[in-house]
């Protein structure tokens, strides 16, 4: 460590970003205090109001669409990541490695517009998909895929993909090489290896991968308000409705409090197990 | 070559199996996009697939909204379109000129303060987008604040921070305490130690952490969608005010302009970091 460098100068050094992040901040805090003001549109008093008015049939139904389609499609994203991690740390060509980091990581930091309009023109009813199975005569009317479940789902795991993929990659990094070629000469098969050889050596990272998945997809907003139309009411588009039409902040606060509640209760919940799992390998 | 995870030979259902799901991957991610690319070329007014006819109308329409000079609504394409340059470049600035202090800071003192910073940093990754717009929405409503433009950089700015955080840190790893030591023993001030000999050697983490900002601010949508005002609007809240009833193949020629901005900068991304370190 530098002699000079004392923690005076470390609070110095860190004060234009904590700056930077005090709005942030300040936010996380001022909804937490909304959700519990007595009057829906001002903070005022303290009042559990808010959060026992959301015990109705409505948002109710919002907390198990959310849950469901995060669950799905945290599944089904896992299912494809895994895979897709093996072929990025196994291709050999850098020219082929660099083009497949650019399309799985595409769909996070394009705007979301332009995924959801990509999707409208494959799902469409006169759109990609059912063009061609009409024109193979597979159906006579078309599919509905958009503005229900269905759309909201691909679009979920498409947008999440990148999210679940890096993570695992840089899990496999880190597993040796020893392990997986000691049991490959045993003569295991490759199915018996997957299963009880690679995946539990990279169970922290799909824990990691998998819960950040669930928390990414259980707020997300766009997908939800562009694919699912009006019908899927997803938690992010719920509470946006409070405020929109109906002016109710104080429920969107507290119904927002719900929402960080779940995806951070799943965050710490993976975190737990995986820690709780470090420690049981270490004392055996 | 690692044994085990894609067997080369006799692989069996194995290979068949993870090949296949890898694939199927590939194209739920990418798909969309190359039909937004195809359909942009449709000469015709209902984006029917695959198009019956290829045109560049929609790119000539995209131009034309580009160069008009119909300043007047605050709606146009080149207005928002400025805005979103203006809030993404001091984006860039700010939340740079916060995280490459900090990352020194990071790198030159306890662990404590290392994992305690990590970890407030990291906030932002995993809160709630729609929250995050709701709460700054809620306060510059309730405090009835007039922020101007700075409605939505200040927001930005807290998006951005984990991902150029990340950046300066990788880079500073790199800068041992010798080679600044070294310097300060011929004779430089501490200060002059990190601007003449610290920064440089993090400038190809800087730079990653300058695009990452300008790539996430110029296409973030949910915040800025609570945010926005008919004075201060981004070029994503108007694609979707365009296309809120029906597609308009104009859009699309203009979302294959921002793709192609967005590869560009990810390449640029992954060769200015080089193996150095991770995209994530």
């Amino acid at each position: 460590m530098l002699s000079h460098f004392t923690k005076k100068h470390s609070l110095m050094f860190s004060l234009p970003a904590l700056l930077a992040i005090l709005p942030f901040l300040g936010a996380c805090l001022y909804i937490l205090r909304f959700s519990f003001s007595a009057e829906e549109a001002t903070i005022s008093g303290f009042s559990l109001n808010s959060y026992t008015e959301l015990a109705n049939a409505y948002f109710m139904r919002s907390v198990w669409v959310t849950v469901k389609l995060a669950g799905i499609s945290t599944f089904i994203v896992m299912m494809l990541a895994i895979p897709l991690a093996f072929v990025l740390v196994t291709i050999q060509s850098p020219v082929m490695r660099r083009a497949l980091t650019v399309i799985v990581l595409l769909p996070m930091i394009l705007n979301l517009l332009i995924q959801a309009y990509g999707w409208i023109i494959l799902l469409g009813p006169s759109g990609v998909l059912n063009s061609f199975l009409r024109q193979a005569g597979i159906i006579q009317r078309p599919l509905f895929l958009l503005f229900n479940e269905k759309g909201v789902l691909l679009g979920l795991v498409q947008t999440a993909l990148p999210l679940a993929v890096f993570p695992i990659v840089s899990a496999i990094r880190a597993i040796s090489k020893e392990q997986l070629e000691a049991a490959s000469s045993l003569g295991a098969s490759h199915w018996r290896i997957f299963f009880d050889i690679t995946l539990p050596l990279l169970k922290p990272g799909l824990l990691a991968a998998g819960s950040i998945t669930f928390a990414y997809n259980a707020s997300a907003f766009a997908i939800p308000l562009l694919l699912g139309g009006r019908r899927v009411q997803m938690l992010g588009v719920a509470i946006r409705d409070m405020i929109s039409p109906l002016f109710n902040w104080s429920g969107a606060a507290a119904g927002g409090v719900v929402l960080i509640a779940i995806t951070t209760g799943v965050l710490f919940l993976a975190s737990w197990i995986s820690s709780r799992q470090t420690s049981k390998m270490e004392a055996g | 070559m690692r044994v085990g995870l894609l067997p080369s030979e006799n692989g069996g259902t194995y290979r068949f199996v993870m090949l296949l799901l890898a694939t199927l991957g590939v194209l739920v991610a990418a798909l969309p996009v190359v039909v937004v690319v195809i359909m942009s070329f449709s000469a015709s007014d209902m984006p029917s697939f695959p198009p019956e006819a290829l045109s560049f109308r929609w790119y000539e329409e995209v131009i034309a909204m580009l160069t008009s000079s119909d300043a007047s609504s605050a709606q146009s394409v080149p207005s928002s379109v400025l805005t979103s340059i203006v809030v993404a470049s001091a984006v860039m600035v700010i939340s740079v000129a916060a995280c490459v202090p900090l990352a020194y800071a990071m790198a030159r003192s306890g662990r404590s303060m290392r994992a305690g910073m990590e970890l407030l940093f990291t906030l932002p990754l995993v809160f709630p987008l729609v929250i995050l717009g709701i709460a700054f929405l809620l306060i510059v409503e309730g405090l009835n604040l007039d922020l101007g433009i700075w409605r939505l950089i200040i927001p930005h700015v807290a998006l951005v921070l984990p991902f150029v955080l990340r950046n300066c840190l990788s880079a500073m790893s790199g800068v041992s305490v010798e080679i600044e030591e070294a310097a300060i023993s011929l004779g430089a001030s501490p200060l002059r130690a990190i601007v003449d000999v610290v920064i440089p050697l993090m400038k190809p983490g800087i730079l990653a952490g300058l695009i990452f900002a300008l790539i996430i601010s110029f296409n973030e949508f949910t915040v800025t969608f609570f945010m926005y005002t008919i004075d201060v609007s981004t070029l994503p809240i108007w694609m979707y005010s365009r296309t809120v009833s029906s597609l308009n193949p104009s859009v699309l020629a203009l979302s294959v302009f921002i793709v192609a901005a967005d590869v560009l900068l990810i390449v640029l991304i992954d060769k200015i970091i080089a193996g150095k370190a991770n995209l994530f």
